[in-house]
């Protein structure tokens, strides 16, 4: 066995530097321990202002010797939505950081927060709240045309985007179970209450969350959010609806900014006109039509090359889903998706949320691939 | 002389595909395509090839397809430990994953029959 012992070191070592070059942007639990809580008081060095996490240096003294730290913060796009620039803080200013700490023992923090030594006021601070809707609800735009509602902008109006979901993660209607945004659960003995899953999904779902999300193929690798998960970024996506040809678009503001098709012109679900030679795809291949006010759109064809939710719900290519999309009123986008995939889960199951209105916004310029600079 | 040559062209090709990586597979663990070794196997070559899918009810999959052409007849995958028996042709074969979330996780373990047995290891292409 010397021959394929050495077959299996080589592609473990493959696998490990894949892993170790793609691990720039990651669930942070992934890489930061939540039980090594630390706060640091020093000195700003340098403030890196890039994709995927923008970075703070700070000098530590320790000893009489000063000890350089990272502090690793949000996205830049994050924290230009929340106000934030990268002058917001400059070399030379005194800060105290309270955070966890890298899993590896590196000098390394997640910043839960930075506060000015001398004025106490917090900077690079990000609220994931979407912001206030109006009191009374404005009425839901529609085309003049057919008098169906306007998934986007509709007639006349100003560009915009639907984000804030308010649900990061998959959950099966009615359970009520609690995660972090990167879908990673508070309790592990809840991990069977998610979704209706078979065996070995659940343990396969399990042993994602015990690594923490590590794993996710979506910030390892670069894979498109496909499925639901389009619709659980804080980076948001525009739906454009291309009347004239009967179709909309799902531009994702995540991801490396990819597109996804909703045909509406009663074809078969085959992708595009000439099909897609049956490959099997990240967002598969939609149909949709209008029951009322609701676009319901159905969706085959999917790969298993990625996880199609955050907290890592296992999914096969037997996966279909019945998504609804209904704009309840001006600033809110209600998603339903019923997802029937007898390859991981013993029945069908549906989830619901809701995404936020944010009227004149445009979809941040933040590419996955970018992180691999 | 020929079996020596293709086995060890075999291992090559195997080699070159992992040097590429292995096509990601986020679902059932044990669906794709498998090559390595049941070392000391003097019926069908210490060369093995297994193509395995998962139709939601069970594994299916063929050892050796094209050549030696081994139906398998059963696999039973316990998630408590990722433990796997594979049933086929006379064959029994008792491995573990490894490496689970990678896309060329192993398949370490034995393999017996009425004819012997020995080592198994195989990896996901």
């Amino acid at each position: 066995m010397k021959r394929l012992s050495g077959i299996k070191i080589i592609s473990t070592a493959i696998g490990i530097m894949i892993t170790s070059l793609a691990s720039a942007h990651h669930p942070i639990h992934g890489k930061f321990d939540p039980a090594e809580a630390m706060q640091l008081s020093g000195i700003v060095t340098k403030v890196d202002w890039r994709s995927p996490h923008v970075h703070i240096f700070l000098n530590v003294t320790n000893n009489n010797q000063p000890v350089n730290w990272a502090i690793e913060l949000e996205n830049p796009s994050i924290l230009v939505d929340n106000g934030w620039k990268e002058d917001s803080l400059e070399p030379g200013a005194a800060i105290i950081v309270a955070g966890m700490r890298a899993r590896d023992g590196s000098r390394q923090i997640w910043g839960d927060s930075v506060t000015l030594a001398d004025s106490g006021r917090q900077v690079y601070s990000v609220s994931s709240k979407a912001p206030a809707k109006p009191l009374t609800g404005r009425p839901v735009p529609r085309w003049p045309s057919d008098n169906k509602p306007a998934l986007g902008a509709g007639p006349g109006g100003i560009g915009g985007i639907w984000s804030y979901p308010s649900e990061k993660a998959l959950v099966e209607d009615g359970v009520n179970i609690s995660m972090n945004e990167y879908g990673l659960l508070d309790n592990i003995d809840d991990a069977a209450r998610v979704a209706p899953m078979q065996d070995w999904a659940l343990a396969r779902y399990v042993h994602r969350q015990q690594r923490q999300l590590q794993d996710d193929p979506t910030y390892l690798n670069c894979k498109p959010p496909g499925g639901p998960r389009q619709y659980q970024s804080d980076l948001g996506l525009q739906l454009i609806e291309d009347k004239k040809n009967e179709r909309i678009f799902v531009l994702l503001g995540s991801g490396n900014r990819n597109y996804r098709l909703i045909y509406l012109d009663g074809r078969d679900p085959s992708g595009q006109v000439g099909g897609d030679d049956d490959n099997p795809l990240y967002y598969g291949r939609s149909t949709g039509n209008w029951e009322g006010d609701t676009l319901v759109v159905n969706t085959t064809g999917f790969n298993e090359d990625f996880w199609f939710t955050n907290g890592g719900l296992p999914h096969t290519n037997r996966l279909s889903m019945v998504e609804k999309f209904t704009r309840t009123d001006f600033d809110t986008l209600h998603y339903e998706v019923t997802i029937d995939d007898p390859g991981a889960y013993t029945r069908p199951w549906t989830a619901s949320w809701e995404l936020s209105w944010l009227g004149g916004k445009e979809l941040p310029f933040s590419l996955c691939q970018h992180n691999r600079q | 002389m020929y079996k020596g040559l293709i086995k060890g062209l075999s291992v090559i090709i195997g080699v070159v595909f992992l040097s590429f990586g292995a096509l990601a597979q986020e679902g059932h663990p044990l669906k794709g395509s498998w090559i390595g070794e049941w070392s000391g196997n003097t019926t069908h070559g210490d060369f093995v090839l297994i193509v395995m899918d998962w139709n939601g009810e069970e594994v299916t999959g063929m050892i050796n397809p094209g050549t030696d052409n081994m139906e398998i007849e059963s696999v039973e995958l316990d998630p408590t430990d990722w433990s796997v028996v594979i049933s086929a042709d006379g064959y029994t074969i008792d491995a573990m994953i490894e490496n689970l979330e990678l896309p060329s996780r192993a398949l370490s373990g034995s393999w017996r029959s009425s004819n012997g047995r020995g080592d198994f290891e195989i990896v996901r292409q």
